[in-house]
């Protein structure tokens, strides 16, 4: 429980006023000399348990009454059903908002968003607290907001919905940095979040440097969590996977192939899923069974006269959570496979320029072989991936590799004939190491990634590639296949997920990726989608991400669809079709948003260990206050102690009146 | 006849002119040695006819129903009921709660002024008048005699007497049922705060030894009330063991306790036949002794 004004609690003691009266009146006493002794004697000897438990109470019942008013005059705040955290009126009030897609779910009457009420909330407890700052933490780019007054929050536009994910890490490494530059005194840090792992992030290394930091903090800073855990319930997420344009003569056609996924079993539904696509409008029904439906290579035919590019909008009904029904989409004729090979081994580099030259489509798809030498008049800009065998880059070579990842570009790179002491990107080439027996790849990882399964969920033959000689590899990076004894065979690098490392080359000498050409032709494929998707002039981006992909267009961006009341500072927060030059941006919520995977309470608490912490459950729709001032409460308890202790009074005054009636009835008969 | 010229502070001459009206009579015949106006067991002399009885020889002629013997040719003696004296022993309790006052009047003040106005009362109708004084036992005695020199000596008992010391006035009943010679009306004055089934053990040992029993029990008001605001420290006044409490913890019980004692002793007088008064010390002693002498006079002609 805390206090507006905690200085009022000093006077508690004072609850102990009525027995410290007791006492002295008993020191007080008056001597008497008395005839009538058999009757006090014969009275002591009376039961006495009622009456010392009723004298007792009497006393208990007057020290709660004074403790009432004094508790009450130190106006007392509720805080839910935890208020465990100590301590009163805060210098400063950093909220930490999750803005998140998922924060967006509804309660099971259908009103608020969990946002909603927590920002509320939020302004009625910081308002009841009466704290000297109040600072929204939204966005860890922008940093803490100050705002005017704590009613502010649940108005301020940047403090509404988004469709990115809320990087709790960052959000409260950037309200530490605030309180280590400005905050001075106490200060309350007000986190409202969903809990979901995509946003809080449990495992990020930060964790542990956040909660040293506030640890060594010379100020008080107290966390209240206000956790909206519970999942929503029926919601149904829409999500489209892959958006080609096909051209068949003069007419043109988009495949679509989109999911819709719902985190808990249920009935049989059909879900009509609506295409708006250049103002027209079509609908497909969708038939969800179990957790998740896919409508593949779904077909729409567009107009002669529509352009070669362009967005839609694909959407369902409305169901508890509105942020996952729609999804944008944006469409253009696909950009030249080029894929750039460098290779110091010629039969290395043929395989590679075989595999890259062969697109899985009709589409043309060209392979520029680059001598170690020629980097610099490559043709970066058009090119969607590079195939490297060779050292690792170094100097100009590695600025040019770095400026192509930079930009989009995939890299994978083979191990030269001769390993250098050359790293990139956190990698660094070993030794090579023979192996008498060929030997294959022990697991690898098949639900992402460059080797995940195929559509059809077949995994990629990767356990039939005999590998004769591998090469190994140090540094920062996450394996993606193994060897048997753990060495990786494949890896991409920790610090960007364009760049991965393959331990052995396609020559024959080396492995049999090339006569089992299917994986490195997977592979090769797969990572010039990647590039191309970033080549092309139509783009999905990750909204978060999708602010950064606006910035690098190099020119002006319009809104094309979507919220149009968001903040055009926040435009990639927020999901919707932007345009910048001749490229279009569809944004939408991140992939992990539909994953309903919460944090565990417990794995909170270890979250702020050593912190105070408390965490207070909400609910969508709440519409009660957080903290709200109790002294009411206190005053009623005091009048009930009150009210107590004079009918704990009344009996003794009802026997005196009838026995002094007996002696006169009695006198009267004499 | 009464010459005590000595004033007496538990005398008031107007009191005892008024008491005079009414005269103490006993509610028992009784066994005096002079004439009296009191019923005797025995024939006398008196204008009051009582039977007719055979004439033995012996008997004085003069007494012989000459009219009866014309009638019948019978003699008869014609005989009367004879009156006598009574003697009244005054049982005043001198232990240390009759010194009790919660007011201005101590209990021993009032038990005084209801002796002193009883002894005279009897003195002036020709009664013998005694007095006991008890506390633990017998303190003082004067037995009971008739003349005027014996109630200045009663007065004198009266005014020298002082509470103290513990009650054993159950015992010490006892001893004096024993020790009366004679039938007498046996006036009790105390508060009676003894344990109240050895009081009615003594009382019907004085019955049965033929006394008239009364008994004035004087009670404080504030006895009854028991009304204090602090708390107390009750100190014995007969030396036992001093009580600390605070009264309005235990007024509840006290009251308990008073109100079973009241009820017991009721039974108990109700039992032996005492003249019971329960008198409170803020009223006038007058009004308590003219009820006495009221409530005697209407039962006249017990024999």
């Amino acid at each position: 429980m805390t206090f507006l004004q905690p200085w009022v609690l000093v006077a508690l003691p004072l609850a102990a006023l009525p027995v410290i009266i007791h006492l002295i009146n008993q020191r007080r006493f008056q001597t008497v000399p008395w005839a009538a002794m058999q009757f006090l004697l014969a009275a002591k000897a009376l039961s006495r348990g009622y009456s010392r438990l009723r004298h007792w109470l009497i006393l208990l019942l007057r020290m709660l009454a004074v403790a009432a008013v004094i508790l009450a005059v130190g106006r007392p705040l509720s805080r839910g059903w935890l208020a465990l955290a100590g301590g009163g009126r805060p210098d400063s009030a950093i909220v930490v908002l999750d803005r998140s897609p998922s924060m967006q779910a509804r309660g099971p009457d259908g009103g608020e968003s969990k946002l909603d009420p927590g920002r509320r909330q939020l302004a009625d407890s910081l308002a009841t607290l009466r704290a000297g700052r109040v600072l929204v933490v939204s966005d860890p780019v922008r940093g803490p907001e100050e705002v005017a007054s704590s009613e502010a929050i649940a108005d301020l536009a940047t403090a509404g919905p988004t469709a990115a994910a809320a990087d709790l890490p960052a959000l409260l490494q950037s309200a530490y940095d605030f309180i280590r530059e400005n905050a001075a005194g106490t200060t309350e840090v007000w986190i409202c979040s969903d809990q979901r792992a995509n946003d809080w992030r449990p495992d990020d290394g930060a964790w542990a440097s956040i909660r040293d930091a506030f640890t060594k903090l010379p100020q008080q800073v107290r966390f209240q969590f206000l956790a909206y855990s519970a999942p929503a319930t029926g919601n149904v997420a829409l999500r489209v996977s892959s958006v080609r344009l096909e051209t068949l003569g003069r007419d043109r056609r988009l495949v679509v192939t989109l999911a819709v996924s719902r985190q808990e079993d249920g009935d049989r539904r059909t879900l009509p899923v609506r295409f708006e696509i250049g103002g027209v409008t079509s609908a497909v029904d969708v038939e969800l069974t179990g957790r998740e439906a896919v409508l593949t290579n779904h077909v729409i035919p567009l107009e002669r006269s529509a352009e070669a590019k362009g967005w839609g909008k694909v959407s369902i009904s409305a169901d508890a959570n509105p942020a996952d029904n729609d999804f944008f989409f944006v469409y253009a004729a696909p950009a030249e496979r080029r894929t750039l090979v460098v290779a110091e081994d010629p039969a290395a580099g043929r395989v590679l320029e075989l595999v890259a030259g062969i697109a899985p489509d009709k589409a043309a798809a060209t392979v520029e072989l680059v001598p170690p030498a020629g980097l610099a008049t490559a043709s970066w800009d058009t090119a969607a991936a590079l195939l490297w065998q060779a050292p690792l880059p170094e100097g100009r070579d590695a600025e040019f590799v770095q400026a192509f990842v930079d930009r989009g570009g995939q890299v994978i790179f083979f191990p030269p004939d001769r390993p250098t002491a050359a790293e990139f990107a956190g990698g660094v080439w070993g030794e090579w190491t023979a192996h008498g027996t060929p030997v294959t790849a022990e697991s690898w990882r098949t639900d992402q990634d460059l080797l995940a399964n195929t559509l059809a969920g077949t995994a990629l033959p990767l356990g039939e590639v005999e590998i004769r000689r591998s090469c190994s590899l140090a540094g920062d990076a996450v394996s993606l296949a193994s060897l048997p004894g753990g060495g990786p065979l494949v890896a991409r690098s920790s610090r960007a997920d364009a760049i991965t490392f393959c331990g052995t080359t396609p020559a024959p000498r080396d492995s049999s990726l090339a006569a089992e050409g299917i994986v490195l032709y997977a592979v090769v494929q797969r990572a010039i989608d990647r590039g191309l998707a970033v080549l092309g002039n139509a783009r999905q981006a990750d909204a978060g991400a999708a602010t950064a992909a606006l910035a690098a267009a190099g020119a002006p961006w319009t809104r094309r669809a979507g919220a149009a009341n968001a903040p055009s500072t926040e435009a990639g927060l927020h999901a919707g079709v932007f345009a910048a030059g001749d490229r279009l941006v569809a944004v939408n919520r991140p992939a992990a948003e539909d994953a309903a995977l919460a944090v565990a309470d417990k794995q909170v608490d270890t979250l702020f260990r050593g912190l105070s912490f408390a965490r207070i459950a909400g609910t969508a729709g709440d519409t009660d206050r957080l903290v709200r001032e109790i002294w009411r409460a206190f005053l009623i308890a005091m009048l009930l102690a009150l009210v107590g202790e004079g009918l704990l009074g009344l009996p003794r005054l009802a026997a005196a009146q009838p026995a002094a009636r007996g002696v006169g009835s009695v006198e009267a008969a004499a | 006849m009464f010459t005590d010229r000595q004033p007496r502070s538990f005398l008031d001459p107007q009191v005892l002119a008024r008491l005079s009206a009414v005269p103490l009579l006993a509610r028992r015949p009784m066994v005096g040695s002079v004439s009296g106006r009191h019923a005797s067991p025995h024939r006398g002399s008196s204008v009051e006819f009582a039977e007719y009885r055979k004439y033995v020889p012996g008997d004085d002629l003069r007494r012989l129903d000459w009219r009866a013997f014309g009638r019948s040719d019978r003699h008869y003696v014609k005989e009367y009921e004879a009156d006598t004296n009574l003697r009244l022993v005054l049982v005043l309790d001198t232990s240390g709660s009759m010194n009790f006052a919660s007011g201005e009047v101590t209990k021993i003040d009032f038990a005084r002024r209801i002796c002193g106005a009883l002894a005279y009362l009897a003195s002036q109708q020709g009664d013998a008048v005694g007095i006991s004084c008890v506390a633990d036992g017998i303190v003082q005695t004067l037995p009971p005699r008739r003349n005027a020199a014996h109630l200045r000596l009663a007065f004198d008992m009266l005014d020298e007497v002082r509470p103290a010391g513990p009650t054993r006035l159950p015992e010490v009943l006892h001893e004096l049922a024993e020790t009366i010679r004679q039938r007498a009306v046996v006036v009790i004055v105390s508060d009676l705060f003894c344990d109240a089934a050895a009081l009615a053990s003594a009382f019907s040992h004085l019955r049965f030894r033929r006394h008239d029993v009364a008994a004035f029990q004087l009670l404080d008001p504030q006895e009854i009330a028991f009304q204090f605001q602090r708390p107390t420290r009750f100190l014995d006044m007969e030396g036992g063991e001093a009580i600390f409490t605070d009264p309005i913890d235990i007024s509840d019980r006290y009251h308990r306790a008073v109100q079973a004692y009241l009820a017991d002793m009721k039974r108990i007088v109700l039992e032996s036949a005492v003249d019971y008064h329960r008198v409170l010390t803020s009223e006038p002693y007058e009004q308590a002794v003219a009820g006495f002498l009221v409530g005697r006079a209407s039962g006249r002609g017990l024999r």
